[in-house]
C-alpha cells in the first residue's frame, strides 16, 4: 500500500562563494539555535563587546595582582573608613531621595494639588542639573565666603559635613524615583484600588496596604538607581570634600600608587556588582505589576486642609532643587560675562567639549547597532552574551574606566596615551549602554516579521538591515546618540584623569574654576552644560 | 508538478523534549490551496517557517518547484526562494505607502505598474497613498496579500491569516482571500488553528498534532472520514467507541449496537478498532436501538447540541447527538435513536501496530487531489 512519493530529480545549485562561506557550521547553528546571524555583524559585535570590556577586566586583574600584602594593608587601613563613607552617604541618599521622590509622585498624580500638570514636570527638571553643578550652587550660597555668611552673618548649613553632602546629593538624584514611581502610578490598575474601597478599606488603607505594596518594584528600582548613581558620584563628593572610594580612586591614581588604586577599584565594582544584580531582580518583579488594557485616570484625592502642606512641601523641593541654583548661577553668569567670562579660551572649551562628546555619541550609535541587533533578532547564548560584555560599563564608576585606559593605554599603546582619542574611548565604554537601551527600546517596538518579510521580498540580511528596518529606528539612535552627547559633556572623573595636557573642557573647568572660588568663571559653563543637558529632556522622561 | 515538497523534515528545537516539526513528508500541488491545521502550538508554524526559509531543519528536504532549497549541504536564503509569505501581524512597513510595501518585491523595471496591477487585483484602487495605519484591518491584509503576491512567487505561505479580523470580516475576508489566490493562480499554504477557516479556503487540509502528520485530505475527507482519533475529534465533534469489524466488512460491533459502516479499509473482520461517530449521525427514532437518558443540552440555534447516557450491556457510554431544534428536549428525558452511516469513520485502534510512518506518509501523497 505504501506508495513512495516520486521527487523531482535534484539539480543540485551551484553555490557562489559568497554563498559557501555564508555556510554556517553544524556547531555554528547549533550555537545561534538554527538562525545564526552574518559574519560581518556578529565580528562587530563581538569587537566592540570585548573592547567594551577589556579594560574594566583589566583593573579586576591589576587589583587581585596587587598580593595579599598589600589587600592587607588596604583592608586594615583605609579600607573600612571608605566603606563607612561611601555606604552610609548611599545609604541616606537612597532613603531621602525615595521618600522624596514618593512623595511627591502620589502628590503630583494622585491628588487635587492646584496646578498639578505644571508641578509634575517642574519637579522632574532637576535631572538636568548635574550633581556637582547643583554642587557648586550650594557652595556659592552656604559656602565660607558665600551669600548667606555675607546676608546673615553665618551659615545655616555646613555644606561640607556629612549631612551638607546628603543633603545636595539627594536634591539632585530624586527625581530618578520620581519619575519611575510616578510613571507606575500612572500606569497603575486602578481596579485593585477599586477592589479595595469596595472591600471597605479607607483611602489612607489603601494606600499602605495596595498602593505601597503593587509600587514597591518600582520605587526599588528607584531607589537602587539612585544607590548607583551615589557610588559613581565623584564631582559633587570631591567639591564637597567628602571622601569615597571614587575620591579615593582619583587621588590614588594621580599619586601614581595605581596598585592601590585597583585594589580601591575592586571593592567598589564589587559593591555596585551587588547592586545591579539586586536591580536586575527588582526589574524582573515590575513586569508583574504592569497594567494592560486601557488607561483611565483614577479620580484625584481630595487634600483638603493639607493641601497647603503640600503646596508647601512641593515648593520647597523644586525652591531647593531646581529655583536656587538656576538662579545663583544665573546671577554669576550674568556677573562673569559683563567680566568677560565668555572669551576664546571658554569658547575653545565649549569646542573640546562638543568635539569629543560628539564623536563619542556618533560612534556609540554605530557600534550599538550590531549588539543590539543580534540580541533583538537572533536571540541566543551568544548574543547575550556579548551584549552583557558590551554592558560592563554601565553604572561602574568613571574613575574606575579611566583606570582602566591609564593601565592599557600606558602599557601596550603609548603612542595614543594622553591623545584626546583615548577620552573619546573612555567615553564611549561609560555611555555605549545608554545608547544601547535607546536603539534596542526602538528595535524591540518593530515586528521581528519585517526582517523577515523583508527576506522573503528578496532582500539580503545587510539590505534588509539598512534599507527596511534603520528608517523604522531612526528616533531611538537619535536619542541614543543624544543621550550619550550629553553625559559625555556632563562627565567629570575620566575628563580629569585622561585629558591631554591644555584640552580641558567645560565640565573640567567647573570643576577647576569652582575649586578655586572663580564662581563667575564657573557660572556661565554651568548653564551652558545644564541648557544641553537639557536637550533630550523628553526622551530622558519618557524612560521611565 | 509539485509547487511544495516536504521530506522527511524535523525539527528540533534546543531545550524543548518534543520535536517541533517531526518527520514530515508533504506535498503541495501546483496552484493547489493546502491548510495546515492543528492546536496552537503543534508545530504549525514552524512548518510554514521551515519552507520559507526562517529556519533550518535538523533533517529532511525542502523542494519548491523541483528545486531543492534545504537539503544536505544545501541551503537557499529566504530572499532567493521566491516565497511570499502573508504574516498574522501582516508585518507592513509603517513608513512606506500601501504602494511602496506592494512594490518592495517585483524587480526594478516593472515594479510601479506591477504595484498598480497588484492594488487592483486585492481592491485596493485609490489607496495606493494611504500608510498602512490609516487602513482598516482587512485593507491591510489586502496590502499583505498583495505584497506577496507581486513577486510573482512560487508559492505563498498564510501564517494564521483570518486571527486579527473579528467573526464578519473574518467569513468576508476568507472568500476574498480565496478569490485573489486562485485568480493569481498561485499555489498557497494556510496555516490556522480554527477549523472554518480551514474548511472555507482550502482544496486540501492537512491535520497536524505535536509536529506530526495525522490525516491530510480534502475538506470532506477529514470531516467524514478522520483516520485518528484526533482528527476526529479535533475536526468537528465526535464519539469515540472501541469494537470490532462485523463480518459483513460494512458495520462495527460497539457496546451500543452494531453501527453501519460505509467505509471500513478493507480490515478483515473481527479486527478490534475505533469507530467515530459525528453527533450528525444520531437521528432521533422511537424504534431505534439506541436508548438513553439525556444528561445535558445546549440550545445552539439551528440545533441542539446534546449529551445522551447510553444504556449498554457493558454500561452507561456517553454520546455526542444533535436533536432538531424544533424537539422539546429536558434533561432527564429518556430517547431512542438510529445511527446513520454517513458520518461513521474507522479508527484503526491504536493497540494495533500504529500505522507505519512511511505508510501514513505515501497516503498522504497518493491521496492528493488529481
Amino acid at each position: 500500500m505504501a506508495e513512495k512519493p516520486i521527487l523531482c530529480p535534484d539539480k543540485r545549485p551551484v553555490l557562489t562563494l559568497q554563498e559557501t562561506l555564508r555556510k554556517p557550521s553544524r556547531f555554528r547553528l547549533y550555537l545561534w539555535r538554527g538562525n545564526p546571524p552574518g559574519i560581518i555583524p556578529e565580528a562587530l559585535a563581538l569587537i566592540t563587546a570585548l573592547v567594551m570590556f577589556i579594560p574594566i577586566l583589566y583593573v579586576m586583574v591589576r587589583g587581585f595582582q596587587g598580593g595579599w600584602e598589600r589587600w592587607l594593608t588596604l583592608l586594615d587601613t583605609r579600607i573600612p573608613q571608605l566603606l563607612w563613607n561611601t555606604l552610609s552617604l548611599t545609604a541616606v541618599v537612597s532613603f531621602g531621595a525615595l521618600v522624596i521622590g514618593v512623595g511627591a509622585a502620589w502628590l503630583v498624580t494622585r491628588t487635587d494639588l492646584p496646578g498639578r500638570r505644571t508641578w509634575a514636570w517642574l519637579l522632574a527638571l532637576p535631572l538636568v542639573i548635574p550633581p556637582y553643578v547643583g554642587a557648586i550652587s550650594y557652595i556659592i550660597v552656604f559656602g565660607p565666603q558665600g551669600l548667606a555668611r555675607n546676608i546673615l552673618g553665618y551659615s545655616p548649613v555646613d555644606i561640607y559635613s556629612f549631612g551638607g553632602v546628603a543633603l545636595v546629593m539627594t536634591l539632585f538624584t530624586y527625581p530618578y524615583v520620581y519619575l519611575i514611581t510616578s510613571a507606575a502610578l500612572k500606569r497603575f490598575n486602578l481596579n485593585y484600588e477599586e477592589a479595595g474601597r469596595i472591600a471597605g478599606l479607607s483611602y489612607p488603607q489603601v494606600f499602605w496596604k495596595i498602593i505601597l505594596p503593587l509600587l514597591r518594584p518600582a520605587m526599588g528600582a528607584g531607589f537602587l538607581l539612585v544607590s548607583l548613581y551615589t557610588l559613581a558620584d565623584f564631582g559633587l563628593v570631591s567639591m564637597l570634600r567628602y571622601t569615597t572610594f571614587t575620591t579615593a580612586i582619583y587621588f590614588q591614581t594621580g599619586s601614581f600608587d595605581r596598585q592601590a588604586a585597583a585594589v580601591l577599584s575592586v571593592v567598589l565594582i564589587l559593591i555596585t556588582l551587588v547592586i545591579l544584580w539586586l536591580e536586575y531582580r527588582t526589574r524582573r518583579k515590575q513586569k508583574f505589576f504592569q497594567t494592560a488594557g486601557a488607561y483611565r485616570e483614577a479620580e484625584p484625592f481630595s487634600l483638603g486642609r493639607w493641601r497647603p502642606a503640600g503646596l508647601g512641601a512641593l515648593g520647597i523641593i523644586a525652591s531647593a532643587a531646581l529655583v536656587l541654583p538656576l538662579s545663583v548661577l544665573t546671577y554669576w553668569s550674568y556677573y562673569g560675562i559683563a567680566r568677560g567670562a565668555l572669551d576664546s579660551r571658554f569658547l575653545e572649551y565649549a569646542y573640546h567639549s562638543l568635539l569629543t562628546a560628539g564623536i563619542a555619541a556618533a560612534a556609540c550609535a554605530v557600534l550599538a547597532l550590531p549588539l543590539v541587533y543580534l540580541k533583538s533578532r537572533h536571540p541566543s547564548f551568544l548574543s547575550s552574551f556579548y551584549e552583557k560584555l558590551a554592558l560592563a560599563g554601565y553604572a561602574l564608576p568613571g574613575v574606575i574606566i579611566a583606570l582602566g585606559m591609564v593601565f592599557i593605554f600606558n602599557n601596550y599603546i603609548p603612542a595614543l596615551y594622553g591623545t584626546a582619542a583615548v577620552l573619546v574611548f573612555a567615553y564611549i565604554i561609560r555611555f555605549l549602554p545608554q545608547a544601547m537601551q535607546a536603539e534596542s527600546s526602538s528595535l524591540n517596538q518593530v515586528s521581528p516579521h519585517l526582517d523577515e518579510a523583508g527576506r522573503s521580498l528578496g532582500y539580503p540580511p545587510w539590505q534588509v538591515i539598512t534599507r527596511l528596518i534603520l528608517p523604522l529606528i531612526r528616533p531611538g539612535i537619535l536619542a541614543g546618540a543624544a543621550l550619550v552627547f550629553v553625559n559625555a559633556v556632563k562627565e567629570l572623573p575620566a575628563t580629569l584623569i585622561l585629558r591631554p595636557p591644555g584640552m580641558d573642557t567645560l565640565a573640567v573647568r567647573i570643576w577647576i574654576e569652582a575649586s578655586e572660588g572663580f564662581y563667575d568663571l564657573a557660572a556661565p559653563a554651568s548653564l551652558l552644560i545644564i541648557l544641553i543637558s537639557a536637550l533630550p529632556l523628553k526622551w530622558l522622561i519618557n524612560r521611565f | 508538478m509539485k509547487a511544495i515538497e516536504l521530506v522527511n523534515v524535523k525539527k528540533d528545537y534546543p531545550g524543548c523534549s518534543v520535536p517541533a516539526v517531526d518527520n514530515l513528508t508533504l506535498a503541495v500541488e501546483e496552484g493547489e490551496i493546502l491548510t495546515i491545521l492543528g492546536p496552537s502550538g503543534c508545530g504549525k508554524t514552524t512548518s510554514l517557517r521551515l519552507i520559507a526559509g526562517f529556519e533550518r531543519p535538523d533533517q529532511g528536504r525542502v523542494i519548491l518547484a523541483g528545486r531543492t532549497v534545504t537539503g544536505p549541504g544545501q541551503w537557499v536564503p529566504p530572499e532567493k526562494r521566491k516565497v511570499g509569505m502573508v504574516f498574522q501581524d501582516y508585518a507592513l512597513f509603517p513608513h512606506l505607502t500601501v504602494e511602496e510595501n506592494i512594490a518592495l518585491g517585483p524587480p526594478e523595471e516593472n515594479r510601479k505598474a506591477k504595484a498598480g496591477e497588484m492594488a487592483a487585483l486585492v481592491n485596493l484602487k485609490g489607496l495606493e497613498k494611504r500608510y498602512p495605519h490609516e487602513l482598516s484591518g482587512g485593507q491591510q491584509q489586502r496590502v499583505a496579500l498583495a505584497r506577496a503576491l507581486a513577486g510573482s512567487p512560487v508559492v505563498v505561505l498564510l501564517d494564521e491569516p483570518f486571527s486579527n479580523l473579528d467573526t464578519d470580516l473574518r467569513s468576508h475576508m476568507r472568500r476574498e482571500v480565496t478569490k485573489i489566490i486562485k485568480a493569481a493562480g498561485t499555489t498557497a499554504v494556510f496555516v490556522t488553528h480554527d477549523l472554518k477557516d480551514a474548511l472555507a479556503v482550502s482544496d486540501r487540509v492537512a491535520v497536524i498534532k505535536d509536529g506530526r502528520l495525522e490525516q491530510v485530505g480534502t475538506p470532506v475527507d477529514i470531516y467524514r472520514h478522520p483516520e485518528t482519533e484526533f482528527v476526529a475529534t479535533f475536526v468537528g465533534k465526535s464519539t469515540i467507541l472501541d469494537g470490532e469489524i462485523g463480518p459483513d466488512h460494512c458495520s462495527v460491533k460497539t457496546a451500543i449496537g452494531t453501527i453501519p459502516c460505509a467505509h471500513t479499509h478493507n480490515l478483515p473482520a473481527g479486527r478490534p478498532v475505533k469507530v467515530s461517530i459525528r453527533p450528525d449521525s444520531f437521528e432521533l427514532d422511537p424504534e431505534g436501538d439506541v436508548r438513553g437518558i439525556i444528561k445535558e443540552t445546549v440550545y445552539g440555534g439551528n440545533e441542539i447540541e446534546a449529551v445522551l447516557k447510553a444504556i449498554t450491556r457493558n454500561g452507561p457510554v456517553d454520546l455526542q447527538v444533535h436533536i432538531h431544534p424544533e424537539e422539546n428536549i429536558r434533561e432527564g428525558s429518556e430517547l431512542r435513536f438510529h445511527v446513520l452511516p454517513e458520518f461513521v469513520a474507522v479508527i484503526e485502534s491504536p493497540d494495533l501496530p500504529h500505522r507505519p510512518a512511511g505508510g501514513r506518509q505515501a497516503t498522504c501523497v497518493a491521496e492528493g487531489i488529481s
